[in-house]
C-alpha cells in the first residue's frame, strides 16, 4: 500500500502484508433497520475477495461503504490510504465524514456497477476520459493515453467514439470496467456486474475480471457466479443477516463450511 | 415606466387627416422595430427563466427543507396566475415596491423603470416557475445509477450538475423547453398592456393610425408565425444534438 512512504524502517518491513482494505465492527442502518451488524475482515493488497449470500443480506450495502456511498453509523474503515471512523452525534445521527475525505477516498477506490451507469451523453473514450481529466486533473494527452490502454484491455478500442446506448449491455459493462480502471484505483468494487446481463454476454465480462485477477488487482467483488468467485478469488466472505457467517479460502467455504446457514446457501445454490 | 412615446413613423408627410397619407411603408421600420424588441425582451426572458427554472429544480429536489418550500409555492402560485394578470401586478407592483425602495434610500421623486427591464423581469419570472417543473421532471428521469456514478468517482456537487445532470437531463427538457419558448413569444404580446412597445403594440398603433386594421394585424400574425418557425426549425436542430447519446427508434 502507498500510504507508507513516511513511514519508519520497522514499519517499511510490513508492509508487503499490509491490509489494502482493513475493516472493524462495521455497523449501517437504513433508518432504524440495522442492515450491517457489526462486519470486520481483510483484504490483502492483489488480493481478490468475493461476499457471497442470500439476497437482502447486505452484500451491496457493505462493497457501498467501502466507498461512503452508503455511510456507517460506526466502526473503522481503512482502505486506500485513508482511515476513516465512523461515530455518532449526540443525537443519535452518524457525524458526516469530511468531504474532502470522502472525495480522495473515492478517486482511489473504484466502482462497477450491476447497471453499468455509463453516462450517456458521452462517447466511450469520453466515459474513460472523464475521471482523469475533470477530477483528477490528469492532462488531456496522457488521460486518453491512459484510456486507449484500458480499452484495449478490455477489448473495446473499436468503439471508442461509440456511445454506450449503441452497445451491448456486455460492451457496457466492458467500458464501465475501462472508466473503473482509468482511474489508477488502488481498490476495485463489483457489484454484481453481470447480473444484468444475458447469459450469452457473462463470459466476456468474467474474462476481463479474471485478467484483472491475474494482474494483482485488489477487488471486491459481490457476485452470484460461484464457480467464478471460487476460480479467482483469494478469499470468501459469507454474509448472512448483516453478519459475516462464514470466511476463508475458497476451498474452506465451499468444501468445508463450518455454518449451517453456508451450507444451506450453497446447496441451494450449486445444483 | 410606461412612457407612450409614440411609435409612430419620424417621416411622412403630416396633413390635417395624417393618418390617411400613411401606408405599410411608413410602418415598416417601426414594425422591424417592435419585431427586434419582441425577440430581444423574449430571448432576455428565456435566459433569466432557464436560470430561475434550474435553481427551483434544483431547490425542490434538494435537501434543503426552506428552499423547496420556497420553489414549490412559487411554481404553483405563478402557474396558477393567468398570465395577464401577473404582468400587470408584477409590473405594477414591481415598480411601486421599486420606487418605495428608492424613496426610502433617500432619492427622491418617483422611480422610473425601463420598460424594457421590466418587461422582461416579469417574463422571466413568469417562465422561471414553468421552467422549473421541466427541468425538474427532466432531471428525475435521468437513471438514479447515472448520478451515483457521478459521486462515486469523487465529483463535487456542483460538477455533477454541470458535468453529469445537465447534460444527462437535457433531451428530456427540450420538448419542454421548445414549447415554453414559443408560449413566451406570444407572451410578450401581453407586455403591451403595460404600454410597451413591442411589435404587438406597434402593429396596434399602426392599424388605429391607417385604419388598415386587417392589414397590420394580418403583419403581426404572420410575423409571430414566421418567428416561430424559425424557432421550431433551431430546437429541432438542437434536440437531434442533444440526443446524439441516444439510440435509434
Ligand atoms: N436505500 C434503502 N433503504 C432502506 N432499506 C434498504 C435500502 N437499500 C437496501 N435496503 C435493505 O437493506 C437490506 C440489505 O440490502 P442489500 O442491497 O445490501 O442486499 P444484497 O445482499 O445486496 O441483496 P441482493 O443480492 O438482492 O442484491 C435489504 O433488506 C434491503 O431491503
Ligand atoms: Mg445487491
Amino acid at each position: 500500500m502507498s500510504d507508507s512512504t513516511h513511514h519508519s524502517q520497522f514499519a517499511e518491513n510490513s508492509q508487503s502484508c499490509a491490509p489494502a482494505v482493513s475493516v472493524s465492527n462495521l455497523h449501517m442502518s437504513y433508518g432504524s433497520f440495522e442492515v450491517l451488524k457489526g462486519i470486520d475482515a481483510e483484504a490483502a493488497e492483489g488480493s481478490v475477495t468475493s461476499i457471497i449470500g442470500a439476497s437482502g443480506s447486505g452484500k451491496s450495502t457493505f462493497l457501498r461503504c467501502m466507498n461512503l456511498l452508503e455511510q456507517p453509523k460506526e466502526g473503522r474503515l481503512e482502505i486506500a490510504g485513508e482511515t476513516v471512523e465512523f461515530a455518532y452525534s449526540d443525537k443519535g445521527r452518524p457525524v458526516p465524514v469530511c468531504k474532502q475525505v470522502t472525495r480522495n477516498l473515492r478517486t482511489r477506490v473504484s466502482m462497477v456497477f450491476q447497471q453499468f451507469n455509463l453516462w450517456p451523453h458521452f462517447t466511450v473514450l469520453g466515459n474513460v476520459t472523464e475521471v482523469p481529466i475533470h477530477i483528477q486533473g490528469v492532462s488531456r494527452k496522457e488521460a486518453i493515453e491512459r484510456a486507449e490502454y484500458y480499452l484495449e484491455k478490455v477489448g473495446m478500442s473499436d468503439k471508442r467514439d461509440q456511445y454506450p446506448a449503441y452497445l451491448s449491455g456486455g460492451q457496457q459493462q466492458r467500458v464501465a470496467i475501462a472508466r473503473a480502471l482509468a482511474t489508477e484505483p488502488d481498490v476495485m468494487l463489483f457489484d454484481e456486474p453481470t447480473s444484468a446481463l444475458d447469459p450469452e454476454l457473462v463470459g466476456e465480462v468474467l474474462n476481463v475480471i479474471r485478467s484483472l485477477a491475474e494482474d494483482g488487482r485488489t477487488m471486491l467483488l459481490v457476485t452470484h457466479e460461484m464457480r467464478f468467485a471460487r476460480e479467482v478469488s483469494n478469499q470468501i466472505l459469507f454474509l448472512h443477516q448483516g453478519q459475516i457467517e462464514e470466511s476463508g479460502t475458497p476451498e474452506d467455504v465451499f468444501e468445508n463450511p463450518s455454518s449451517e446457514r453456508c451450507q444451506q446457501f450453497l446447496s441451494s445454490i450449486i445444483h | 415606466m410606461g412612457q407612450r412615446t409614440s411609435a409612430a413613423p419620424k417621416k411622412g408627410k403630416k396633413t390635417l387627416h395624417g393618418y390617411q397619407s400613411e401606408g405599410l411603408a411608413d410602418w415598416a421600420g417601426p414594425l422591424l422595430q417592435g419585431t427586434l424588441t419582441t425577440l430581444e425582451i423574449a430571448l432576455a426572458a428565456y435566459a433569466i427563466g432557464i436560470l430561475l427554472g434550474l435553481m427551483g429544480a434544483l431547490a425542490k429536489l434538494g435537501k434543503v427543507r426552506v428552499l423547496a418550500v420556497i420553489a414549490s409555492a412559487y411554481s404553483t402560485i405563478v402557474r396558477a396566475v393567468p398570465e395577464l394578470l401577473l404582468i400587470i401586478i408584477l409590473f405594477y407592483a414591481g415598480t411601486q415596491a421599486l420606487t418605495a425602495l428608492m424613496n426610502a434610500l433617500g432619492t427622491d421623486g418617483r422611480t422610473e423603470v425601463s420598460g424594457f427591464v421590466a418587461a422582461i423581469a416579469v417574463l422571466a419570472f413568469v417562465q422561471g416557475a414553468y421552467m422549473t417543473e421541466v427541468f425538474r421532471g427532466a432531471i428525475l428521469a435521468i437513471p438514479k445509477g447515472q448520478l451515483e456514478a457521478a459521486d462515486a468517482y469523487g465529483m463535487t456537487a456542483f460538477m455533477k450538475f454541470r458535468r453529469i445532470t445537465v447534460p444527462a437531463m437535457l433531451p428530456n427538457a427540450l420538448s419542454g423547453m421548445s414549447n415554453l419558448w414559443l408560449i413566451l413569444i406570444k407572451d410578450t404580446a401581453l407586455v403591451s398592456v403595460v404600454g410597451f412597445e413591442e411589435l404587438f403594440f406597434t402593429a396596434q398603433q399602426a392599424a388605429a393610425s391607417t385604419n388598415k386594421y386587417f392589414t397590420f394585424y394580418a403583419i403581426a400574425g404572420v410575423t409571430y408565425l414566421m418567428l416561430t418557425m424559425a424557432s421550431n426549425a433551431v430546437f429541432s436542430k438542437a434536440e437531434k444534438l442533444a440526443r446524439h447519446g441516444q439510440a435509434r427508434s
